[in-house]
């Protein structure tokens, strides 16, 4: 097998909870392999920010796009040709600020994408300001009293827009976000990973997470238990919290079909457009 | 008597089927050989209000509608009230007596009243308009029973009754009045928007996405009802910066990909513009627009976005800007911007207005005609999305594949890995500026300006007022040469400076497309003829203009 890491040199911060991503996806890429799922085949893209980084660092085809918008542009690749398994990493402040409703309308139309959220609960590449899933009384540079705001739970928000697989994943555990992630790419329709992900220099969690984190012992049974699970803050459960079986966009869209790899010959288009223009 | 032009006018109110009128009306004429522009004035309303529609038909060319008409059929007071005075000499104003009372001007017909002999009276009158021009140009009770069945295929237990009623009542006061000669051949109707979905679809599109703004909407609705018999995959996202961003993800694994919207969507879509730039995508961006800034004025129709559509994006990149100048130029020069962008690996805009996208005329398209895109594909060895190359064009590859493709909306090294090593980033940039210079130059050997007439001043216009200084040439019987830049970027500074100054004639305020021939290619306005009221010109009105310009 090939080299999954590009040339690029990591830029990531000595002990990034970055690393434990990037370990566990390469790790879920040849779990995929021997399940019969080329590399070939997945399309990745990032958002902008720390997390980010990971579209220079994996030898993967894809998009680097911009914040908030990676969501969209694996949509737009999905859309085109349904045959490739895409995935977008996100961070937290990256989907959850500036691409908030790429994220809810994903789930909303359970399009076949798998989004890998780096939640570090934090922007650390713009130097440590608070994020939609910070905890209230953060201090950063703008909020030097700390955050007055309360955070978003990624995933209630993802179980009440509608994905069909929500799990969350810690960084420091790559075996089992590896099973998660392959998991979450193998899945027919929105999968959405929420990763605990320290970051070392501004918020980091690492004891915290060490305590806390506790793997599920099984899938909840329903969402209501999904939901019950996803709020506990005493202990973290971590895990596939929901796994449900609902119609895939792409093909409620357009059936079976794929727009680049099966496009009407040139001469049945014209005919097509020929009867349109037709008195 | 015989007239050379006829124009029907209809108007009422939002849901009385005044459009639907108008729509019936062109395709009389059209049924008849003869040429047809239909224009649709409405508000940004569902219900009520004041909506109206302008057929001009003849049997030459007519490439807009005229103010003043010889049939106007009002449905209501308001309409009655604001269309009186638009009436032409030896011309025929038709009024609902159930609507106007006390005195007035014309001939009242009682068509609401008569309409209650039937259900849903109130959404009905608007075929009354139909038989009303039915009795007009003569046209016998089996032709305009024909022309219903035709025509609104629904509800013909009562339509074609009705239509009888008011015919009975109108043909005693306005039978024959107006002898239509027949022309050539009939001939399809298009509305700009359409002529734009279908040109996209000869050219070759995948994905069509766009988010509802008036006046590009009609794109997504009729890419939305042909997407089964077209195959294109048809999206309507959450927003507008979702839309550009999916058109550029399927664009980045194959798909010809096109979107839609007006100024403020396209607004929204900036950032994203941007990186379609950087990352090198193919796409077209159709921006119809309205008269702004902000909300504006959405169901009308103006030019002040040029620089808006010049400067999309912030950073430098190359980029097509093209305007058509009539609703036939719309269907090839959408398939040609699909063809250019995957040339070239960068995005295009298409300008347009409200009054060509949503204005309709009798069109000759072969499908045929229409270039489609054929990108330059990778053709063995290691693959670098961003190779260099001397024409600054890499080529392409797609997945699945079993080489590295990255697309990459930082600065990038040629496998499109983030860079900020300074010689890397302005290798890049030197790239992306080396392949605009392969722009300028295919495009010197490509059709970039129509020049109509010979002889006479010379007038400057571009997008659909194009279509109204034609026909306010023909109306006022003068001779000029009229330059109209296809393409506004690259600009054909080529082509353009030898016709020096001139009257320019445009849709905004303050002139900028004035402003625009000055700044690239020193050409000084004689004179520039502004409307920004939201209304298209008027060709007679403009006749007088011009002829006061020259």
């Amino acid at each position: 097998m090939g080299e999954l890491i590009t040339y690029a040199e990591n830029t990531w911060c000595p002990g990034c909870g970055n690393f434990g991503i990037l370990k566990a996806f390469q790790e879920a890429v040849r779990r995929l392999e021997a399940e019969g799922i080329g590399r070939e085949k997945l399309f990745i893209s990032s958002g902008i920010g720390c997390h980010g980084k990971i579209a220079d660092y994996l030898k993967l085809n894809g998009f680097y796009s911009i914040h908030g918008r990676s969501m969209a542009t694996m949509e737009g690749a999905k859309i085109a040709n349904p045959d490739l398994k895409v995935i977008a990493f996100v961070g937290d402040g990256d989907a959850m600020g500036e691409g908030i409703a790429h994220m809810i309308f994903a789930a909303k139309r359970n399009i076949d994408i798998t989004v890998i959220m780096h939640d570090n609960r934090v922007y650390g590449l713009t130097t440590g300001q608070f994020t939609p899933t910070s905890v209230l009384g953060y201090k950063g540079p703008s909020t030097p009293k700390g955050s007055i705001e309360e955070p978003l739970n990624p995933l209630t928000m993802m179980l009440e827009a509608g994905a069909t697989f929500v799990a969350r994943g810690y960084s420091a555990k790559t075996d089992h976000l590896a099973d998660i992630i392959a998991q979450a790419i193998m899945h027919d329709g929105f999968s959405f990973v929420d990763v605990l992900q320290p970051c070392v220099i501004f918020f980091n969690m690492y004891e915290h997470y060490n305590e806390v984190v506790t793997p599920l012992e099984s899938v909840p049974a329903d969402r209501d238990e999904a939901v019950r699970l996803a709020r506990l803050e005493d202990r973290l459960p971590i895990g596939v919290f929901y796994k449900a079986e609902k119609p895939e966009y792409c093909r409620s869209l357009y059936g079976d079909w794929n727009p680049v790899a099966q496009r009407m010959p040139l001469e049945e288009r014209r005919a097509a457009v020929t009867r349109l223009v037709t008195p | 008597m015989e007239t050379k032009i006829f124009t029907y006018l209809v108007g009422g109110k939002a849901g009385e089927g005044v459009k639907k009128a108008g729509s019936v009306a062109a395709h009389l004429f059209s049924g008849m050989g003869r040429r047809v522009f239909q224009m649709d004035d409405y508000q940004s309303l569902i219900r009520g209000g004041h909506n109206f529609s302008v057929v001009s038909t003849a049997v030459g060319d007519v490439t807009s509608h005229y103010e003043k008409a010889d049939l106007v059929v009002a449905l209501d007071k308001r309409s009655y009230q604001m269309h009186k005075g638009h009436v032409k000499e030896n011309g025929i104003l038709v009024y609902n007596s159930n609507a106007v009372r006390g005195e007035a001007e014309g001939i009242g017909i009682p068509l609401t009243k008569t309409a209650r002999r039937y259900p849903n009276p109130g959404m009905r009158i608007g075929v009354g308009a139909v038989a009303v021009l039915a009795a007009a140009v003569g046209l016998s009770k089996d032709e305009l029973k024909e022309l219903i069945e035709r025509e609104y295929r629904r509800d013909l237990e009562n339509n074609v009754p009705y239509a009888f009623d008011v015919y009975d009542l109108a043909y005693p006061e306005v039978g024959g009045r107006f002898k239509l000669e027949h022309g050539d051949k009939p001939r399809a109707i298009l509305s700009g928007n359409q002529a734009i979905a279908l040109g996209a679809a000869a050219g070759g599109l995948d994905a069509y996405f766009a988010y509802p703004m008036t006046p590009a909407s009609s794109i997504l609705h009729y890419f939305a009802a042909h997407a089964d018999d077209l195959k294109v995959a048809v999206v309507h996202p959450e927003n507008e910066i979702a839309v550009i961003n999916m058109a550029i993800g399927a664009a980045s694994v194959g798909a010809r990909a096109m979107l839609g919207s007006s100024g403020g969507g396209l607004a929204l879509m900036q950032e994203a513009f941007s990186m379609a730039g950087m990352a090198e995508v193919p796409l077209v961006c159709v921006l119809s627009s309205r008269p702004g800034p902000s909300t504006g004025v959405p169901t009308y129709t103006d030019q002040g976005d040029l620089y808006f559509a010049l400067y999309q994006g912030h950073g430098e990149f190359p980029r097509f800007v093209a305007s058509p100048g009539t609703i036939e130029e719309a269907f090839y020069l959408t398939a040609e911007l699909l063809d250019l962008v995957w040339r070239f690996q960068t995005p295009a805009i298409l300008v347009t207005e409200k009054h060509l996208s949503e204005s309709s005329m009798t069109v000759e398209i072969e499908p045929d005609k229409a270039r489609r895109p054929d990108p330059l594909m990778h053709s063995g060895g290691e693959y670098k999305r961003y190779l260099e190359t001397e024409d600054g064009i890499s080529p392409l590859l797609f997945p699945p594949s079993g080489q590295f493709i990255r697309w990459n909306s930082y600065e990038h090294d040629e496998a499109g890995i983030t860079t900020e090593v300074p010689e890397q980033i302005v290798r890049m940039r030197d790239k992306r500026n080396r392949k605009y210079e392969t722009m300028v130059e295919y495009m010197r050997s490509q059709h970039t300006v129509n020049v109509f007439g010979d002889g006479g001043p010379v007038i400057y216009t571009y997008g659909s007022t194009v279509m109204s200084v034609l026909e306010a040439l023909r109306a006022g019987d003068i001779r000029a040469t009229v330059v109209q830049p296809i393409y506004l970027e690259p600009f054909p500074l080529w082509e353009i400076e030898r016709y020096g100054d001139g009257i320019v004639v445009e849709l905004s305020s303050t002139g900028v497309f004035a402003r625009y021939l000055r700044e690239k290619a020193g050409i000084n306005a004689k004179a520039v003829i502004r409307r920004y009221d939201g209304r298209p010109f008027d060709p007679v009105e403009l006749a007088e203009q011009i002829k006061e310009a020259m």
